[in-house]
C-alpha cells in the first residue's frame, strides 16, 4: 500500500504533468506528419528525457507514443496517407467516411477506441506483469537464453515480407550488439581502436540512425510537397460515438484482447496489431462487404488494436527485458540508464516506481481525451505544417541528440552509418523491427549461453534440464518449424480437396 | 535485381566478420569464446545471402518484374490469416513511400551514391541530410554548433523553396532554442568553436 501512496506522489507532481501535456503535443505533431512514427518520435525524446527522472522521462515517452499514434489517424482521414505505419490499416475506410462528411466522427471514435485500447491494455499490463515477474523469479541464465531466443524467432516469423530478410536484419542487430569488449573474456571485438566502442555501441544513436535519420532521407528523396485538404469537417466529434461504442463494443474488446497480445509478442507493434485486428474484424462480421467502402466497424477494431499493442508491448519489457516492439526496445535502454533493471524484480523493490509507471499509463491515456480533441478541432494546423521547415529541424535535433548521450561525435557517427545502412536495408524491403531487437538482445543471448557454458562445462543438453528450460526450448524449435507444418497443412487440405472434387 | 546485389553485399560482410572474429582469442575452459557469436552471425550473413541471391535471380528468371510480388508470396505462405491484407500491407507500403519510392529522379545519381543504391532511382536530394550531418561534425569544432545548425537548417529549408523569412526566422529561432536548451539546462557540452572565442558560453 505504501509502495502505491509513493507512486501516486511521483507521478502526481506538476513536473510530471506538465511533462505528460507537453510530451503528448509533441506526440501528437509527430504522429500526424505522415513519414514520420512514433517509433521516431520516442528515439527524438531520449535525450532529453536522459536528463529527467525517471518518472517523468517513462511519462514521456508513455505520452508521446500513445498520442502519435492516435495523430497517425489524422492525415489518414484527411488526406488518405497515414501518419504512422500503425493507421495504415484502416485507412481507406477512414478516408472513405471523410469524403462523405463524416471525419470528425471518424476521428472522434478514432480517440475513444485509443484510449479504451490504451487503457484494455495498461489493465492486462498490471494483472499480468505481476503474476508473470512471481514466475520470472525462477528463472536462470537457461531460461533467459531461450525467452530471448524465442523473441528473437518470434520478431521473424510475424514479420510482414520475406523472412530472409528479417532474418537478415535480426543478424544484423546481433552482430552490432557483439561490439565492444566480450563479457566473459574482456577480449575488445570489432572496436577497429576506437576507444569510444570498447563499451560497445550506444543504443540511442543507433535508434535515431534507423528511424530518424532513415526517415529524413526518404522525404528527401521525394520531390513534390503538395497537402490540400478537400474534406471539410463540419459535423460534431463526440455525438455519434455513443451510439457506435454501443453497438461496436465486442469490437472494441476483440480488437484491444488482440492489440494486446500481439504487442507482447516481441518483434510486432502496434502496425501489424491493428492489420491483423482488421482482417480478424472484417473476417468475423456481419456487413463484410460494407469494409473498404467507409465503414466505421473496420475503424474500431483496429484503432483499439494499435494503441492496446503499445501498452501490451511493455509486458515482456518489464518482466523479462524483452522488448515488445521497436518502442519498448528503446525503453529499455532508457530504463538501464536509470539504473531501473527491467527484470521480475522491478516489481518487488518496493520502491513505488513500478505503480507510478501504472498511474502515468493510465493518466496518459486519458489525457489523450481532451489533448486529442483540440487536436481534432485543429486538424488542419497539425496537417499542414509544412515539412519542409520540419525536416531540416528535425535533422539537427538528431545531431545534437546523438551526441548529447554521452558527449562523444562517435555517436554522431554511429548514427550516420547505422541511418545510412538502415536507409538502403529499408528501401529494399527489410524490416527494422527484427534489427533492433536483435541489437537488444543479442547480448542477453550471447551472455546467458557462455555463463551457461561456463556453468555446466560446455554440455548442450544442460539447455534442457530444467523443465521450464526445456518447454521453451521446445517452443523455439516448433516455432522454427512452423513455416514447414503450415506448408504440410495446407498441401494435405489442398490434396484433400482435389480429392473430393 | 537488387535483391541479387544485396544478397552478394551481405556474403561478402559474413565472409569478412567470420575473419575478423577468428583473431579473438578463446577461453581456456572451452572450445568456443568471444568469437562463437560473430561467427555464426557471419555465418547466417552467407547463408541468407545466398538465399536473397538466388530468389532474386530465380524472380528474374521468372521475369517477375516487381518485386513486391515475391514478398506477396512470402507473406501470404507465414501469415494465413492476413493472406486478404498481405497485397494491401504492401498497397500501404507504396503509399507511405508514396512519392518517393517510384519516382525517377531527373539528376543522375553520383557516383558514390550509385553504388549504394543500385537502383538509381531516387532523388539525389537525399544524400543532402547525411552530408550534412558530416559537415556538422566537421564544422562544428571550428564554426560552433549554433551556426552549424542555422547554416544546416537554412540550406534545407531553401532547397525546398521555404519562403526566405520563414527559413531565416526559423533557422536562427530553432537553432539559437537547440542550443540553449541542451547547452543551458541539459549541460551539454555542444562545440563552440574558435570562431567566438569562447564568447558564447555553454553555461551561462
Amino acid at each position: 500500500m505504501d509502495a502505491l501512496i509513493n507512486g501516486f506522489a511521483l507521478v502526481l507532481t506538476l513536473d510530471t504533468m506538465l511533462v505528460i501535456i507537453a510530451a503528448s503535443l509533441f506526440g501528437i505533431f509527430v504522429g500526424a506528419v505522415p513519414g514520420l512514427t512514433a517509433t521516431m518520435a520516442v528515439a527524438l525524446l531520449v535525450p532529453v528525457t536522459f536528463y529527467m527522472d525517471t518518472t517523468p522521462a517513462i511519462a514521456a515517452i508513455v505520452s508521446t507514443s500513445a498520442m502519435a499514434i492516435f495523430a497517425g489517424d489524422i492525415p489518414g482521414t484527411y488526406l488518405n496517407i497515414p501518419g504512422t505505419p500503425a493507421s495504415a490499416a484502416y485507412v481507406t475506410e477512414s478516408y472513405s467516411l471523410a469524403k462523405k462528411g463524416r471525419a470528425r466522427e471518424v476521428l472522434g471514435i478514432n480517440l475513444v477506441c485509443s484510449v479504451f485500447g490504451g487503457i484494455f491494455g495498461t489493465v492486462i499490463l498490471i494483472v499480468v506483469a505481476q503474476s508473470l515477474a512471481e514466475v520470472a523469479l525462477k528463472f536462470s541464465a537457461f531460461e533467459y537464453f531461450w525467452l530471448a531466443v524465442l523473441g528473437l524467432s518470434c520478431s521473424i516469423f510475424i514479420s510482414i515480407g520475406s523472412k530472409t530478410k528479417a532474418f537478415l536484419s535480426l543478424l544484423f542487430g546481433i552482430l552490432l550488439s557483439t561490439v565492444g569488449l566480450d563479457m566473459m573474456s574482456g577480449a575488445p571485438r570489432f572496436t577497429f581502436g576506437v576507444p569510444d566502442l570498447m563499451a560497445g555501441v550506444n543504443f540511442i544513436p543507433v535508434m535515431i540512425g534507423m528511424f530518424a535519420l532513415n526517415e529524413l532521407m526518404n522525404y528527401y528523396s521525394s520531390k513534390s510537397e503538395k497537402k490540400t485538404i478537400n474534406i471539410v469537417a463540419t459535423d460534431s466529434v463526440f455525438h455519434n460515438v455513443p451510439r457506435h461504442t454501443k453497438r461496436y463494443w465486442r469490437n472494441m474488446l476483440r480488437g484491444s484482447s488482440i492489440g494486446t497480445l500481439i504487442g507482447a509478442l516481441p518483434g510486432a507493434g502496434a502496425d501489424i496489431a491493428a492489420w491483423i485486428a482488421y482482417a480478424v474484424g472484417k473476417s468475423r462480421s456481419k456487413d463484410k462487404a460494407k469494409y473498404g467502402t467507409g465503414h466505421i466497424e473496420g475503424i474500431v477494431d483496429a484503432s483499439s488494436a494499435n494503441n492496446s499493442g503499445l501498452s501490451g508491448a511493455w509486458v515482456p519489457a518489464l518482466v523479462f527485458g524483452i522488448p515488445g516492439d521497436s518502442i519498448t526496445a528503446i525503453v529499455i535502454g532508457v530504463l538501464y540508464m536509470k539504473g531501473m533493471n527491467p527484470g521480475p524484480t522491478i516489481f518487488m523493490d518496493g520502491s513505488g516506481l513500478i505503480y507510478a509507471l501504472f498511474i502515468v499509463f493510465i493518466i496518459a491515456n486519458l489525457m489523450m481525451l481532451p489533448i486529442g480533441y483540440m487536436a481534432i478541432r485543429l486538424s488542419k494546423f497539425f496537417i499542414l505544417t509544412p515539412s519542409r521547415v520540419l525536416m531540416p529541424i528535425i535533422l539537427c535535433f538528431c545531431i545534437v541528440g546523438a551526441f548529447a548521450i554521452n558527449n562523444s561525435i562517435v555517436d554522431v557517427w554511429i548514427m550516420l552509418v547505422i541511418g545510412l545502412v538502415a536507409y538502403v536495408l529499408a528501401v529494399n524491403g527489410f524490416p527494422m523491427a527484427p534489427a533492433i531487437l536483435g541489437l537488444v538482445l543479442g547480448s542477453t543471448v550471447e551472455n546467458n549461453f557462455m555463463s551457461a557454458m561456463l556453468r555446466t562445462g560446455g554440455d548442450l543438453t544442460s539447455f534442457f534440464a530444467r523443465p521450464i528450460s526445456a518447454g521453451l526450448g521446445i517452443a523455439v524449435i516448433v516455432l522454427w518449424c512452423s513455416p514447414l507444418l503450415v506448408k504440410a497443412y495446407r498441401y494435405q487440405k489442398s490434396r484433400s480437396a482435389r480429392a473430393s472434387s | 535485381m537488387r535483391d541479387v546485389l544485396i544478397g552478394i553485399g551481405f556474403v561478402i560482410a559474413g565472409v569478412v566478420t567470420i575473419f575478423i572474429a577468428q583473431q579473438f582469442p578463446t577461453l581456456p575452459s572451452l572450445q568456443f569464446g568471444p568469437s562463437l557469436f560473430p561467427s555464426i552471425v557471419g555465418g547466417g550473413f552467407c547463408i541468407g545471402g545466398v538465399v536473397l541471391m538466388l530468389s532474386g535471380m530465380w524472380q528474374r528468371h521468372r521475369g517477375a518484374d516487381q518485386m513486391m510480388q515475391g514478398e506477396l508470396q512470402g507473406a501470404e505462405l507465414a501469415t494465413t490469416e492476413l493472406e486478404t491484407n498481405a497485397f494491401e500491407t504492401n498497397a500501404f507500403e507504396n503509399n507511405a513511400f508514396e512519392n518517393n519510392a517510384f519516382e525517377t529522379s531527373a539528376l543522375n545519381a553520383t557516383e558514390s551514391e550509385g553504388a549504394e543504391h543500385p537502383s538509381g532511382k531516387k532523388s539525389w536530394v537525399m544524400v543532402l541530410p547525411p552530408l550534412m550531418i558530416v559537415f556538422y561534425v566537421l564544422a562544428s569544432p571550428y564554426i560552433g554548433a549554433l551556426f552549424a545548425m542555422m547554416i544546416i537548417m537554412f540550406s534545407l529549408m531553401m532547397l525546398r523553396k521555404t519562403a526566405l523569412y520563414v527559413a531565416v526566422a526559423a533557422s536562427v529561432g530553432v537553432s539559437l532554442a537547440i542550443y540553449f536548451i541542451f547547452s543551458h539546462y541539459l549541460l551539454v557540452p555542444l562545440p563552440q568553436g574558435v570562431l567566438l572565442g569562447g564568447s558564447l558560453p555553454w553555461t551561462l
